[in-house]
């Protein structure tokens, strides 16, 4: 009897625990979450010259989507688009729409749709078949056209004329904008009239431009949901046994040197292939990422990491001194070789630790490189007007397709606009690979390292769905306490 | 230059010179007062800057042995000793430097392997081992060291420990920079402080409050200097009027971990203050020496005036002597040397005039003398033939009265003859007292010399004794000139000389300008016996004469006639050489028609 009591307690007691946690688990509605943002950003036009494009696209993401989109697996799913089909070339495409509506409350159309990727990609020829159907042609095969149409850029965005003002931009995202301070502050409310059916919380905001020490007392504080988390801060964080979700080290860390037709200073010499190759034979990737990424990053020697394309392995990303010193003294018999001046996120404190290093491992090789701080580094119209002859830029992981994502990597690196078709008609591995190694030939990029997105989350979040690449869906987040 | 001028010139320099010294005095006196006070700053200063090097240096060793012994930084080691990944601590040293307000701070593994770099973060896992290499081990206390960083090479005071754990030692270099030493350093005004680095690789630097201040390129021997003997030295560099023109620039070398110097400490000492105490010294010497010269030459004036005056006036007074003014006479005021001077001077003029009036007595007792010696021997000529016809006459009527009627006749002629012979003497001697006044008219003298020449032509060509006539003419204007009183001059002169050359010779008549132009000249030239000095002397005295039968009179009137005519009358001569006399004579100027004065009577 005693034995049985002692067993129908301990089952009612594991019957209570299990109720309990599922009712602490279960998504409610309500409430306020709240995210402190390292960056400040400026606008959320997907397709503005932003200096912060990254942190950019994570807010635009709550208010605009696209045709298409990844899920947290990198997994393809219909996004506004519940279906598309391809001719035989991949040169003709037709995505049918869903029903939705913006949140200004006009229903979605595919002449809306058109407009706005004819906005993105100007280059190709849009039309609507009929009101829920856009054609989309292209002058080359694109092979994976859905995947492209995911990544930020493509978000349908409609865009009303506001007199003399910047156009207003509306979405049909899960969140609408609520309020806008450009660079401080954004607030999203929830969108009762998703599609995809109300979000858990009523609103998102976003505080910008936060100090390490200010994130420092709010974790503390738990103010916040989540916060922004330099790689450096995660032992710290993890000995005080605080929740830290990290993406795959999908960011790539490269040194990308400035030239005139790539969206440097006209008239700025560029650096010697001679030097620039040398230079990329002396970084020690393996100190950079073990060290300053703390075992974090992994070397780079390829523009997408192994874990994607799996054939970054074929690019070397040795350190050979002496064959460096060969090749800058070869480019010293025929050109004056002056300092590098490399450029350097002031925002990012590892950014100035990793450019500083690698002039520490340039100079074994004799070659003088001058790193600095730039404070718009990211902006290509900046970028051209600056002095810099290279800059450090840490580049996101746009798609989890490596074609889409080669493609928008050699946009954001403004390196060789015309291998696109290439890459975008690429069918197999091997051209890809064949690509890249043409690209990483010139030197002109010179990757560091594959580098992750950290974030530190309130353990009253639930849900933050945070992508392969770093991306968030925060569509079913919930805050746990809300109402 | 008058002696007033001199006197003046005189007290002016002497003024001027005194001045001056005192001047120049003043300013090396105040010179030497400048130099001692610059030392003594610069030496405060110095001594200022070692305490301040000490007391860095004792807060840098403070701070590296604090971190040393801590708590945190003994765990670190312990788990590095142990495995820990170097990479975790890689951040360690800044927040130690930090806590310690240290600019520098390495954490070094035992194989000289950077862990941590406060100042050079990037730098982990490079290797750093001059401290293992060295021979002896490094101080306790901090030391001058450069230090790479990212900016390059900077100077340091570093302090280095050892930390043992679980048997093996790790490293801790820590330190400041060495210009946040020197900014503490608060440097009087006038005085300025840098420290010129010199790394071991690449050029020096100037660094600290005081080096944007520091020409480096002028002090760059000095600082040469310093490190080769390794021992302080100073130089005075021209800055310039920008900068206050002058300043002593104090180099002395600081004490590194081995021989080599790492830096030099430079101490510059503005000597513009010294400077404008000299200027100003300078200027109230000028002003001082201006109002010195100024009152100087008023007194020296006033008092050369009174002395010089009385001593100008004897000048003058000389000069109208000079002149043949015998009358003049001087002021005797006061009773100093200058007055016994004018009395002394007066004394002599008038002893002069007593033997001038003396010599003029005697000479004119001479003149008579002679005068009544030649009148004797003129009269005494014709008077024997009187006395011997009478004498014949008497002598006739007693002995031969009857020739005595014939001998009458010739008697009385002889003595009608005689007597005229003494009428003619006497005539001449009257001739001679009554010149005629000149009639001063333009002449042309060279027609007039060659009119003389044509002359004295026959006579010039007797035998034996034949004289030959020369005429050397030159291009002379025309004289003023009575024609007559002057061919009868140049008449007498061409007897003169025929009468000198018995035996023949050459006779020259030359004529010329002098070199002012105002005088024509006429010289005549015998090939005679010549004169003596002596005779050449007394040759235009009345009276006095060479020849036997002269009266003396010819040239002393020739000296008359051209003395009435403003021109001079010399003559020079050497004994078997022959004579010449040279006539000077005014030039025609057009309206000299007045009547000259008579001559000397």
């Amino acid at each position: 009897m005693k034995r049985l009591l002692l067993l129908l307690f301990a089952i009612s007691s594991v019957a209570l625990l299990t109720a309990g946690a599922y009712g602490g688990s279960r998504p409610r509605y309500g409430g306020t979450v709240r995210i402190l943002l390292h960056d400040r950003v400026l606008s959320i036009d997907p397709l503005g010259d932003e200096d912060r494009p990254a942190a950019r696209d994570r807010i635009a993401a709550l208010a605009f989507e696209n045709l298409t989109q990844v899920d947290a697996q990198g997994r393809l799913r219909p996004g506004l688009a519940v279906s598309w089909h391809a001719d035989q070339a991949k040169r003709a495409w037709q995505f049918r729409l869903r029903l939705a509506n913006f949140h200004d409350g006009t229903v979605l159309t595919a002449a809306e749709v058109a407009a706005s990727l004819a906005k993105s990609n100007p280059a190709w020829k849009y039309s609507a078949i009929d009101r829920q159907t856009v054609s989309i042609e292209t002058p080359y095969a694109v092979q994976q056209m859905a995947e492209l149409l995911a990544l930020p850029r493509y978000a349908i965005v409609k865009r009303q004329a506001d007199g003399s003002n910047a156009p207003i931009l509306i979405g049909t995202g899960s969140y609408k904008l609520n309020q806008w301070q450009a660079g401080e502050h954004a607030q999203f409310t929830a969108n009762e009239d998703y599609w995809g059916g109300r979000p858990f919380a009523d609103s998102i905001e976003f505080q910008m431009g936060s100090s390490v020490r200010e994130q420092l007392m709010d974790r503390q504080l738990g103010t916040y949901a989540a916060t922004e988390l330099s790689i450096d801060q995660i032992r710290n964080v993890e000995q005080n046994n605080q929740t830290i979700t990290m993406s795959r080290p999908a960011d790539l860390l490269a040194l990308v040197f400035l030239q005139p037709d790539s969206g440097g200073k006209s008239g700025r010499k560029p650096v010697d292939a001679r030097v620039r190759q040398a230079l990329g034979l002396t970084i020690n990737r393996a100190a950079i990422s073990n060290v300053i990424f703390q075992h974090k990053a992994i070397p780079a020697s390829g523009l997408l990491p192994q874990w994607l394309t799996g054939y970054e392995f074929m690019f070397s990303g040795v350190t050979d001194i002496n064959r460096a010193k060969e090749l800058r003294a070869d480019a010293a018999a025929f050109v004056v070789i002056s300092p590098i001046a490399l450029a350097y996120d002031f925002a990012d404190p590892l950014a100035r630790l990793a450019a500083e290093r690698i002039a520490v491992d340039a100079r074994e090789a004799g070659i003088v490189v001058q790193p600095y701080a730039e404070s718009h580094l990211y902006s290509k119209a900046a970028r051209g007007s600056m002095n810099a002859d290279a800059v450090l830029l840490r580049v996101p992981l746009q798609s989890l397709d490596p074609s889409v994502a080669l493609a928008a990597r050699t946009d954001d690196l403004a390196l060789s606009p015309e291998s696109a078709p290439a890459i975008l008609g690429a069918t197999r591995p091997e051209d890809l690979l064949e690509i890249e190694r043409k690209l990483l030939e010139t030197n002109r990029v010179l990757p560091v390292a594959h580098v992750p997105q950290v974030l530190w989350l309130n353990s009253t979040a639930h849900n933050w769905q945070q992508e392969l690449n770093g991306g968030w869906n925060l569509d079913q987040l919930w805050m746990e306490g809300a109402r | 230059m008058s002696l007033k001028t001199k006197l003046l010139l005189l007290v002016t320099i002497s003024i001027t010179a005194s001045v001056g010294a005192v001047a120049w005095l003043i300013e090396e006196r105040a010179h030497e007062a400048f130099r001692q006070v610059e030392q003594e700053r610069t030496s405060a200063l110095v001594n200022q800057f070692r305490r301040e090097f000490e007391h860095a240096g004792d807060e840098i060793t403070r701070g590296v042995d604090s971190i040393a012994g801590s708590e945190a930084m003994q765990r670190t080691l312990t788990e590095l000793a142990n495995g820990a990944e170097y990479a975790n601590y890689v951040n360690e040293a800044a927040s130690n430097a930090a806590a310690q307000r240290l600019d520098f701070l390495d954490l070094i593994a035992p194989d000289g392997a950077i862990i941590s770099s406060a100042h050079w973060p990037a730098r982990f896992g490079y290797k750093q081992r001059w401290f293992l290499d060295l021979p002896s081990p490094l101080p306790r206390q901090a030391f001058l060291k450069h230090v790479e960083t990212p900016q390059g090479s900077v100077l340091a005071m570093l302090c280095f420990r050892t930390v043992a754990v679980h048997g093996l030692n790790y490293y801790l270099i820590g330190g400041r920079k060495l210009d946040t030493v020197v900014q503490s350093l608060s440097p009087p005004e006038g005085l300025r402080v840098a420290i010129f680095s010199v790394p071991e690789q690449g050029s020096g630097e100037m660094i600290g409050p005081g080096k944007e201040t520091f020409n480096a390129t002028k002090i760059m021997a000095l600082i040469q200097k310093v490190l080769d003997k390794h021992a302080e030295d100073s130089v005075t560099v021209d800055l310039g009027q920008a900068q206050g023109n002058e300043e002593i620039v104090h180099a002395i070398p600081l004490p590194g971990y081995t021989d080599r110097v790492p830096a030099v400490l430079l101490v510059g000492n503005s000597l513009e203050q010294e400077l404008l105490l000299e200027k100003r010294i300078r200027n109230i010497s000028l002003v001082i020496a201006g109002v010195g010269v100024f009152i100087g030459v008023v007194v020296s004036g006033i008092v050369t005036a009174r002395f010089s005056r009385p001593i100008k006036t004897l000048a003058q007074a000389a000069t109208e002597i000079g002149h043949g003014n015998w009358d003049v006479r001087v002021e005797t005021s006061g009773r100093d040397e200058i007055g016994k001077l004018a009395v002394a001077f007066n004394q002599m003029t008038e002893e002069l005039m007593g033997q001038r009036e003396r010599l003029v007595q005697s000479e004119r007792v001479a003149a008579w003398r002679e005068l009544a010696r030649r009148l004797a021997h003129e009269l005494k000529n014709p008077l024997f033939p009187l006395q011997i016809t009478v004498e014949n006459l008497l002598r006739a009527r007693q002995n031969t009265p009857q020739d005595f009627d014939e001998v009458f006749q010739e008697s009385t002629a002889t003595l009608l003859a005689e007597i005229a012979n003494l009428k003619t003497i006497i005539g001449r001697f009257s001739d001679f007292s009554k010149m005629p006044a000149p009639q001063i008219q333009a002449v042309d003298l060279n027609e007039l010399v060659r009119s003389v020449a044509q002359l004295f032509q026959g006579q010039l060509n007797r035998d034996p004794g034949r004289i030959q006539p020369r005429l050397q003419l030159g291009d002379v204007p025309q004289v003023s000139a009575d024609p007559v009183l002057l061919r009868r001059v140049i008449e007498n002169l061409v007897l003169n000389a025929i009468d000198a050359m018995p035996q023949g010779g050459t006779l020259t008549f030359r004529t010329m300008t002098n070199s002012d132009d105002r005088f024509a000249v006429f010289e005549l030239a015998d090939t005679g016996a010549g004169l003596t000095a002596e005779e050449c002397d007394r040759l235009f005295t009345p009276y006095y004469t060479t020849k036997q039968h002269g009266t003396g009179l010819g040239l002393a009137i020739a000296q008359s006639v051209i003395s009435d005519h403003h021109g001079r009358i010399t003559v020079s001569s050497k004994k078997e050489h022959g004579t010449t006399f040279h006539v000077e004579l005014p030039v025609w100027d057009g309206v000299s028609t007045v009547e000259f004065g008579r001559g000397k009577s």
